[in-house]
């Protein structure tokens, strides 16, 4: 036993596989620690907001202190955010458009680029051949440069609660800064917000975590059958071999994912529970299990030591537990490994098809990457809604068929050159 | 031939087995659940919708077609004649089409698109296997890894990933349809050329997860092969490397040959999902539009022709099996 | 007939660890004769069975010796040289486990045609099936086979098949790996019979027999050789080695089975507690040591040479003929 997980932790295989697996388990039991946000809260109003640090401006700007900093380039940042090259040569276009002269534009000049759009930018002419789309751009990149020169600090203002006219509260200069630790209310969005308005990464880190206990119930599931089914059928054998094989034959064929979705779809969207749906993917993937088990109790049932077993008058029970499953414990491990990121895979594809958990209390991975997919986060471009999800379901996959591949090459030496 | 011919007649009736056992499930699974979904499906559809005499009027077909106020056993005979008459009852999602219309404009699209592509991935996977076997050394370690790594990827993943590259950033390929949404179904080189371009995605994405499990699988079966006794004694006998080689390649295809046709059902299921990431108007964006729309009949028709077809194309490689197999012959005759 | 010279050989693993399972084995068969090869499991006869063949694939390495059969030394010849006009022609070699020896999906007579084609591709369909029937028939077996899968055929007619395949080409030499271990004893008998009538028609010349079954391994050979992690600790008649074993493991062998009769059939060479040497690193001095019960301080110092002892006989222990005989019939 012991030599045995010596040799299975020497398989490199095995240990990448099983280091990113634990990574993965580490985070998502540490996370919820750290980060105690509810992970189906609506935080944001709109969808997509993009990864970054959120700061509230309001308390930015009554931060204790405001900071004077006196940076070179501030300035050219500020301009830089607002104007960009490309902004900068579609201006240029325009202009020569409505008539400047070419060699009176320089682009990198901003300042006398911004005095010759301020000098003839119309806001309302629509030049020969420009596409109304263009025609928009131009009317917002017009509405972006607005001021941008300009040194004046802002006015901070606040209606007079009796009055109800404006007064000065504060300025804000150019040169204030307020140091983010000092800011009653920062977040860190790392993977922004989804169509929701939730926290794509502390939802990724419970979604996963629901993920992976379905697909260990699953396996858990589809394991004990496979295996109570397997030892019955290839110990007893026999008629019971029969008709035990008859059905596992026929579930073989029967795809599976097939009786998922009837399953799935016949209890209804109120009944679907996580945890309901690892028990319909168990129940429905226990046959690949149930064969291997057979055929290696098949092979191991004439061997020596069960024989002897046997003739020294040992219960059914005692030499099945003591004389065979010992020697197929690494194939029942690798199948349930293997049962168990399957088991992921399924739940992701029913959620997938709208068959997924029921969607209002436990994100799972299926049902991020449906919502994703719904409000066509691949298409928009907001990568972070979905990449992660795949990301996370690929990892899972993939460490666990890694973990699979190690003990395989370990348990059966031939594969190994 | 009589060998053969027994080998035939035992795996059509081996077929005719799984379908009856199989269109069983499709009739009662869902009405064993408890309290009747069925019916309750057909009740909540009869209410909530907007337009109550439609809806009615669907209802009472319904319930007249399957009889859902008879005894189980007599709704399933009723199912059973519906079924064979081609007649699965209106759409409750599409009314006023029948969910034979739906379905037949459907299946045409999953057919084209996924079988083609599973065996493209297929074939593609065993040569790259058997390479990676062969070869050994570099090639085998760049394969194993990505082929574990695709394999482990799941269909939509795939489906996924090629979309946002190849389609929305490169702009190479269509998003989403089977083609052109302006264009009508017809011969013309302008709808056949639509369709081709947005076959691509959906069918590369098909190809690639199937590459992984199946390079996999060969790359074990051709290095049992080549570790078997018989090449050790092929090789003492003076055989060159190259027949040894060919002995090899065939035995350890073989048994992918059934491989194929027990990952058949798991294949179709995962091409399906990607279907639907691409809205390829098949069986797989067909039955999410039903679950969506809560269309019982729908479902209950597309998971029975969806099992079908893989009981249909798992019994075609049984039969192929039989054929290049010389052992089922022998073995069968005596 | 064959004669081999301080031939080595290693398995490279694929860690790139070398073990050296065959180390400076020299042997000779006169024609007509047969050699016995005994030895516990892993001390390398399979592995000296196939270095005899002098073609070498990875993961089996030659490292140095000479094998000369019928007159012509083989180990300078090109391997493309070697795989034409020795295997299967000169010396022909039955796997260990022969069961699974032929190609499942071929018929026999297929396999026979690519065994004869590979040799000289000019033979006809028609030629080859002539030679394969004639054969069959001279060796006692239906010809039916010939149009058999493998799985058609019972345990002992495969065996037996295999055998009529290996001497397809009339080689001299025949070396049979455990020919007989996973048959029943009714196909035991058949395939040593067969065996045993080859030799004694002259069909081929000479045969190295290699078996757990020391019994067995008496009556069919005339002489033994005792293997030991890798190298021959004995060798001499087969009476001599059998009743009177010079080497202390060879005793041991010997002794473990010629205890009470049931034991005969079926003892195999495990009595002797402890395990052999790891062959990637074998000891400087006597191989044995660890598990000897005479083993002196200068048993380990240097590695012990096969002393020869005159008609044919050797052994390779530091001590003297006589000493180890007193030993025995003191210890016994
Ligand atoms: N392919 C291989 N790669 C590395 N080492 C090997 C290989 N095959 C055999 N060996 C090693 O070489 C040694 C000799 O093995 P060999 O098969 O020749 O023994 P044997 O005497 O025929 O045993 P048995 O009675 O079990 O057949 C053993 O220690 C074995 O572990
Ligand atoms: S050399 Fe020494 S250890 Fe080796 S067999 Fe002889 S007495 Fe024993
Ligand atoms: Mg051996």
């Amino acid at each position: 036993m012991q030599h045995t997980l010596r040799q299975v932790f020497r398989s490199g295989k095995f240990i990448v596989g099983f280091s990113i697996l634990m990574t993965i388990l580490l985070i998502v039991i540490i996370y919820p620690w750290v980060v105690r946000h509810p992970p189906l809260q609506i935080i944001g109003q709109g969808t997509f907001f993009p990864p970054g640090i959120y700061v509230n401006v309001y308390d930015a700007i009554h931060a204790p202190t405001l900071y004077t900093l006196n940076l070179e380039d501030a300035a050219a940042n500020r301009i830089g955010n607002k104007l960009r090259q490309e902004d900068r040569v579609a201006m240029k276009e325009w202009l020569v458009a409505f008539g400047v002269p070419e060699d009176e534009i320089d682009i990198d000049d901003t300042e006398k680029l911004l005095a010759l759009w301020e000098a003839n930018y119309n806001p309302d002419l629509r030049l020969p051949g420009m596409t109304f789309a263009r025609h928009r751009y131009f009317q917002r990149v017009n509405a972006s440069i607005d001021g941008l020169l300009s040194t004046e600090p802002a006015i901070i203002a606040a209606p007079n609660s009796e009055t109800g006219a404006l007064e000065q509260k504060a300025l804000i200069r150019q040169t204030d800064y307020a140091n983010v630790d000092e800011v009653a209310n920062v977040r860190i969005l790392a993977l922004g917000t989804d169509n929701f308005g939730r926290d794509v990464l502390t939802q990724l880190v419970a979604a996963t975590a629901v993920s992976l206990v379905i697909g260990l119930v699953a396996g858990l599931i589809a394991t004990t059958i496979g295996l109570t089914l397997g030892l019955l059928a290839g110990y007893i054998g026999g008629l019971v071999d029969d008709v035990l094989m008859f059905f596992t034959n026929l579930f073989t064929v029967i795809p599976t994912f097939v009786l998922l979705i009837l399953i799935s779809f016949s209890i209804g969207q109120d009944k679907r529970g996580a945890i309901t749906i690892a028990m319909v993917i168990g129940f429905t993937s226990w046959v690949w299990t149930a064969r291997a088990v057979r055929s290696q109790v098949l092979s191991l049932r004439n061997r020596d030591h069960v024989n002897l077993s046997k003739l020294s008058g040992h219960s059914v029970p005692r030499i099945i537990l003591v004389d065979i499953l010992p020697y197929i414990a690494s194939y029942v491990v690798m199948a349930f490994i293997l049962q168990v990121s399957s088991g992921i895979l399924a739940e992701a594809g029913l959620s997938i098809l709208g068959l997924g958990p029921r969607t209002t209390e436990t994100p799972t991975l299926g049902l991020m990457m449906n919502w994703a997919m719904i409000y066509q986060a691949h298409i928009l471009g907001k990568w972070w809604a979905y990449l992660p999800v795949l990301v996370t379901i690929a990892l899972v996959s993939f460490s666990m068929n890694l973990m699979n591949t190690g003990l395989d090459q370990v348990f059966n030496p031939a594969l190994r050159d | 031939m009589k060998g053969y011919t027994k080998y035939f007649l035992n795996k059509l009736g081996w077929f005719a087995i799984t379908f009856v056992f199989a269109f069983i499930l499709n009739f009662t699974l869902p009405r064993l659940m408890p309290g009747d979904p069925v019916a309750a499906i057909v009740a909540r559809q009869a209410q909530g919708i907007s337009n109550p005499t439609g809806v009615q009027a669907i209802y009472q077909q319904y319930t007249e077609l399957f009889g859902t106020d008879k005894p189980i056993i007599e709704q399933f005979f009723i199912y059973v004649r519906n079924v064979f008459r081609g007649d699965f009852g209106f759409s409750f999602s599409q009314y006023p089409r029948t969910v034979a219309e739906v379905i037949s404009a459907s299946i045409g699209w999953t057919l084209i698109l996924q079988f083609p592509a599973i065996i493209v991935g297929w074939i593609l996977g065993n040569v790259l296997g058997a390479m990676a076997a062969y070869l050994r050394g570099g090639f085998d370690k760049v394969l194993m890894p990505s082929a574990l790594f695709l394999s482990s990827f799941p269909a939509f993943g795939m489906a996924v990933i090629l979309l946002v590259i190849f389609a929305v950033h490169l702009k190479w390929f269509p998003t989403s349809g089977g083609y052109g949404y302006t264009l009508i179904p017809s011969l013309t080189p302008t709808f056949l050329w639509s369709a081709f371009v947005h076959y691509q995605l959906p069918f590369w994405s098909i190809v690639l997860i199937a590459i992984g499990g199946q390079a996999i699988g060969m790359r074990s079966m051709s290095i049992y092969e080549l570790n078997a006794d018989y090449v050790k004694f092929a090789r003492f006998m003076g055989i060159k490397d190259d027949k040894i080689v060919a002995y090899v390649f065939r035995n350890a295809m073989l048994p992918q040959v059934t491989g194929l046709a027990l990952a058949l059902g798991t294949m179709v299921g995962g091409a399906l999902i990607a279907e639907i990431v691409f809205s390829y108007p098949g069986l797989g964006t067909t039955l999410l539009n039903g679950v969506m729309g809560q269309d019982y009949p729908l479902i209950s028709a597309a998971t029975l022709i969806i099992t079908f077809m893989v009981l249909t194309a798992n019994f075609i490689l049984e039969i192929l099996y039989g054929v290049i197999d010389p052992r089922i012959k022998a073995a069968q005759s005596d | 007939m064959l004669e081999v010279r301080d031939l080595s050989t290693k398995y490279v693993t694929r860690y790139k660890e070398d073990v050296y399972a065959v180390d400076r084995v020299s042997l000779k068969i006169e024609e007509g004769k047969t050699l016995g090869i005994a030895g516990e499991s892993g001390c390398g006869k399979s592995t000296l069975a196939l270095s005899l063949m002098g073609y070498y694939f990875p993961p089996l390495h030659y490292i140095s010796g000479e094998i000369i059969i019928d007159g012509q030394n083989i180990t300078g010849m090109k391997p493309d040289e070697v795989r034409k006009s020795i295997l299967g022609k000169e010396i022909a070699y039955i796997p260990q486990a022969a069961m699974n020896a032929l190609n499942p999906t071929r018929k026999v007579i297929d396999f026979i045609g690519d065994v004869i084609r590979a040799h000289d591709p000019t033979w006809t369909k028609q030629m080859i099936y002539d030679h394969a029937r004639a054969l069959f028939e001279r060796l006692g077996l239906p010809a039916e086979v010939l149009q058999k899968y493998p799985v058609e055929l019972s345990g002992g007619m495969k065996q037996r098949t295999v055998i009529a395949v290996a001497v397809t080409l009339t080689p001299k030499v025949l070396i049979a790996d455990e020919p007989s271990s996973a048959l029943d004893v009714t196909s035991q008998k058949m395939v040593i019979k067969m065996l045993r009538d080859m030799m004694e028609s002259g069909f081929i010349k000479a045969m190295i027999f290699i078996t757990h079954e020391l019994p067995l391994l008496y009556n069919v050979a005339d002489d033994i050789m005792v293997m030991y992690a890798g190298q021959i600790v004995e060798r001499g008649t087969a009476k001599q080695t059998v009743f009177d074993p010079l080497h202390p493991y060879s005793k041991g062998l010997m002794g473990s089975i010629l205890v009470p009769e049931s034991g005969l059939r079926s003892a195999k060479l495990t009595a002797i507690p402890g395990a052999p040497p790891n062959l990637k690193n074998p000891p400087p001095g006597c191989r044995f040591a660890d598990r000897c019960k005479y083993v002196k301080p200068e048993c380990r110092v240097t590695s012990v040479p096969l002393y020869e002892v005159g008609h044919g006989r050797a052994y390779r222990c530091i001590l003297p003929e006589e000493e180890l005989r007193r030993a025995y019939e003191h210890g016994e």
